[in-house]
Formats: C-alpha cells, sequence, structure tokens
C-alpha cells in the first residue's frame, strides 16, 4: 500500500519534469539530483518511460516535417539584399 | 558622390548586419507560417527588420533570436491593424480565413493556418488543437525555437509557453496512441 502510494507520488513529481529533461531548455534545465531521480524512475516504470518515449517520438516526427521548416534559399538571398538597401538608405 | 556615413553609423550598421544574419533563415520560417503566404512572409520581415534598425539603439544585445522575434510579432500585429477592409485583396483574406474558437479577426501569430504535409493521423491531430497550444507546438518542436524565442513570438512568457506546449504535446500523444507514431517508426 506505501509502496503503491509512493509510486503514484514519484510518477506524479516525474510527469511533471518529462518535458523540461526531453527539451533540456535553457530557461528550464532539470538540477542534476532531479535529472538522476527522473532517469532512475524512467528505468524502472513502464507508464512513464513509455510518455517519454512518445514524446521523443511526437519531436522527431514534428522535426522531419520539411513543408515548415525548409525557406527557398531565394527568399533567404532576398532578405539579404533588403540588408543591403537598409545599409545604403539608413532609414533612420 | 561622397559618403557622408559617420564612422558610428558604419560601426552601426556592421553591428546590425551581424545581429540579424543568423537569424534570417528562423525569421523567414516563422514569418511563413504566421502568414502562410511567402511574399507575405517576406514582406513581413523585411518590414521587421527596418524597425529592428530603427530600434537598435535600445537593444541590449542579449538573446538577438528573441528580439527579432518579437519585433516580428509586433510588425505582424501593426500590419493587420493598418489594413483597411474595402479593397479586394483584404476581402479575400477575410472570406478565406479560417475562424478558430469563434474569433474571425485576421489570423495572428497564434491562430496562422498552416499547410499541414504530415502523415494523416498526426496532421489531424494537430489541426484538432487550440490555435494557442498549436503555436507553442509549431514554434518548439517545428521549428526549434527555445522558451525564450516561442515566448517572444507568442507575446507570452515562458511558463506559458511551456504549459501550453505540454497540453499540446499531451492531446496528440494521446490522439495518436494507435499510430505508428507512438511505436516511433512513423
Amino acid at each position: 500500500m506505501l509502496g503503491t502510494l509512493r509510486q503514484m507520488l514519484t510518477c506524479h513529481w516525474s510527469a511533471r519534469r518529462i518535458q523540461r529533461y526531453l527539451d533540456a531548455d535553457p530557461a528550464a534545465r532539470l538540477t542534476p539530483g532531479e535529472t538522476s531521480r527522473l532517469e532512475e524512475h524512467l528505468a524502472t516504470c513502464e507508464r512513464c518511460a513509455e510518455v517519454a518515449a512518445e514524446n521523443r517520438a511526437l519531436h522527431r516526427a514534428l522535426s522531419a516535417w520539411t513543408g515548415m521548416r525548409s525557406v527557398d534559399p531565394r527568399s533567404v538571398d532576398r532578405v539579404r539584399s533588403f540588408l543591403s538597401t537598409i545599409d545604403d538608405e539608413d532609414p533612420r | 558622390m561622397t559618403d557622408r556615413r559617420t564612422p558610428d553609423d558604419t560601426t552601426r550598421k556592421a553591428t546590425f548586419r551581424e545581429i540579424v544574419e543568423p537569424e534570417i533563415e528562423v525569421m523567414l520560417r516563422v514569418a511563413f507560417s504566421i502568414t502562410s503566404s511567402p511574399a507575405d512572409g517576406e514582406d513581413l520581415v523585411q518590414e521587421s527588420l527596418l524597425r529592428a534598425y530603427k530600434a537598435l539603439d535600445r537593444f541590449d544585445g542579449r538573446h538577438p533570436r528573441a528580439w527579432l522575434l518579437t519585433i516580428l510579432r509586433h510588425t505582424n500585429a501593426n500590419m493587420h491593424r493598418r489594413r483597411r477592409p474595402g479593397t479586394v485583396g483584404d476581402w479575400e483574406v477575410i472570406r478565406s480565413a479560417k475562424p478558430a474558437f469563434g474569433r474571425s479577426e485576421l489570423p495572428s501569430a497564434e491562430d496562422s493556418v498552416i499547410d499541414l504535409e504530415l502523415h494523416p493521423a498526426l496532421d489531424a491531430a494537430v489541426r484538432a488543437l487550440d490555435p494557442r497550444f498549436r503555436s507553442a507546438l509549431i514554434l518548439v518542436d517545428v521549428h526549434d525555437l527555445s522558451y525564450a524565442e516561442a515566448a517572444a513570438v507568442m507575446g507570452v512568457p515562458v511558463g506559458t509557453v511551456m504549459s501550453r506546449l505540454s497540453r499540446a504535446r499531451d492531446r496528440v500523444r494521446k490522439a495518436l496512441r494507435a499510430t505508428p507514431l507512438t511505436r516511433g517508426d512513423l
């Protein structure tokens, strides 16, 4: 009974940190202690490990969404040329 | 013809170029997803760069991408505000705008229309999201922006980005439970 309750609390604690763990964003890094505790939990909890795996798969699928990621190099060139125009005309 | 630029001007322009050049591509990607049109996206980036150049003296030098994306968001809002219904182009935009949760105004950064070319199940799950949640997901997971950069585009605190992102991912993940996506082999 106590073990189940402890497991539930750890799952809850982990669920609130999985996103930050996977993203490792500079604005919301986990402490080394939190990272170790979470990794230990993911190694033993099938359900939380599955959530982490699904999040990784989702990120992979969205990252591979080339239709949104690719920019026509001609667009980049045009903006570069525009920067030169700003240099020439000085809009201040 | 003489060059009237002072050394200060030259330094200022070089600094601006140094800040902007590495960010051109990400600005264009974000602008395209906000406007859903390459031509409008380029216009938005160019207008944003003019504003950024004028505001360069107030830039503290930190987080240039977030600074430029904040200007992009403000510029997009101002460009829409400037438009007046009456021209054919404007009416076409209004008619084709997809209402999101009862909203019918022109698209903002939050409810941008996105041309999805995804696995159909993922496409449907992303489309079904509330536009606020969808924006967080697209900016972070598709465009690889940091939380702070996404916050700059959306005009909300970092904590709000994190919470919207979490809800977006949970919804999409649960919607895809029975698809190959959850097995990681999409």
